[in-house]
């Protein structure tokens, strides 16, 4: 199994499953991209970068988007 | 009414209105429209991955609103900027409301991580916004460094309590060579009017807004007190007298 930590939480796949890129794994998520920006072990990656991102075993990403706040 | 100017960029809304805690994204839409905001704050959060469709944003036209980020949740400066940056990443937008509010409770502002926060964000390019407590020292530091305005508290977040900084905002807006934007606290429109009478170049309003009963009523009822506090701190008012000064002639009494 592979695995990546996701906004915290281990999420495992088989090896076969397990996207290669940021956006398939956004995909994967059920997550639309426009609103969200990532980190990959803590460097920022901008939405326009995420089809060219590689996804590798044991990183930590964060999916973070825009909310209603004040 | 007098163009409000920050960073160079005009606005005709001297209201700011926070997307926080309405109760659906129509009801907000239908606010923001109403009151003629036109920068409007948005947070930063993860994806809720369980509901990743979830998007409280979705009628919010980044076209038609200046979309000011804040850096809510954060308690160092060191968050705050990480946070200002993850935003600019989403978004390409360099303004950022800076907020640093380490005790959950309060919600007070950290004036040194938000002055160390400001420094360092100003000098990467950022529009900053920062969020302080009503002290004319900080604000003064902070304008220093290069902030584009100060938004200082009338009183804790969602607090609804008004202007209980009142004394010390009144100093900060006589001393300040950037914009001040009252935020936080202000329950009542009479409370932003309050704010604007006092030379307040703008405020920013969220609770009382989006948890009003009618939301939409409330928003217009901000931009009215808003209009009217401004167009009367232009106007001129007259300090208070501790006596009665006679409307009315005090001559031509009909006795002898």
């Amino acid at each position: 199994m592979k695995s990546l930590q996701i906004n915290g939480q281990i999420r495992q796949f088989l090896p076969q499953e397990m996207p290669s890129t940021l956006s398939a794994l956004l995909e994967k998520l059920g997550i639309g991209a426009t609103t969200v920006v990532a980190e990959v072990d803590g460097q920022i990656v901008r939405p326009e970068e995420f089809t060219r991102t590689a996804v590798r075993d044991g990183q930590t990403i964060e999916l973070i988007k825009f909310m209603g706040g004040g | 009414m007098d163009k409000l100017v920050i960073a160079g960029r005009e606005f005709d809304s001297r209201l700011l209105v926070g997307t926080g805690k309405f109760a659906s994204p129509r009801v907000m839409a239908q606010a923001l429209d109403a009151c003629g905001a036109e920068i409007v704050t948005v947070a930063l959060r993860r994806v809720d991955i369980g509901n990743p469709q979830d998007d409280t944003l979705r009628e919010v036209d980044g076209e038609k609103f200046l979309l000011l980020p804040n850096t809510s949740g954060a308690r160092t400066a060191e968050e705050a900027i990480r946070l200002s940056r993850l935003a600019r990443a989403a978004t390409n937008i360099k303004w950022v409301k800076l907020e640093v509010t380490p005790d959950p409770y309060y919600l007070l502002p950290d004036p040194v991580e938000t002055l160390k926060a400001a420094e360092v964000l100003v000098k990467e390019g950022f529009v900053v916004l920062p969020y302080i407590n009503a002290d004319p020292i900080l604000a003064k530091r902070l304008a220093d460094v290069g902030t584009a305005t100060v938004m200082p508290l009338g009183s804790p977040i969602g607090s609804n309590q008004g202007l209980k900084t009142r004394a010390a905002l009144e100093i900060i807006i006589e001393q300040s060579s950037v914009p001040v934007v009252v935020d936080a606290g202000l329950g009542l429109p009479s409370h932003a009017a309050e704010a604007m009478e006092i030379g307040a170049d703008a405020v920013l309003v969220n609770t009382a807004i989006a948890t009003a009963s009618d939301p939409c009523e409330m928003a217009i009822a901000f931009k009215l007190a808003v209009e009217a506090g401004r167009r009367a701190y232009l106007a001129g008012p007259r300090a208070p007298a501790d006596h009665a000064e006679a409307s009315s002639p005090l001559t031509g009494f009909l006795r002898d």
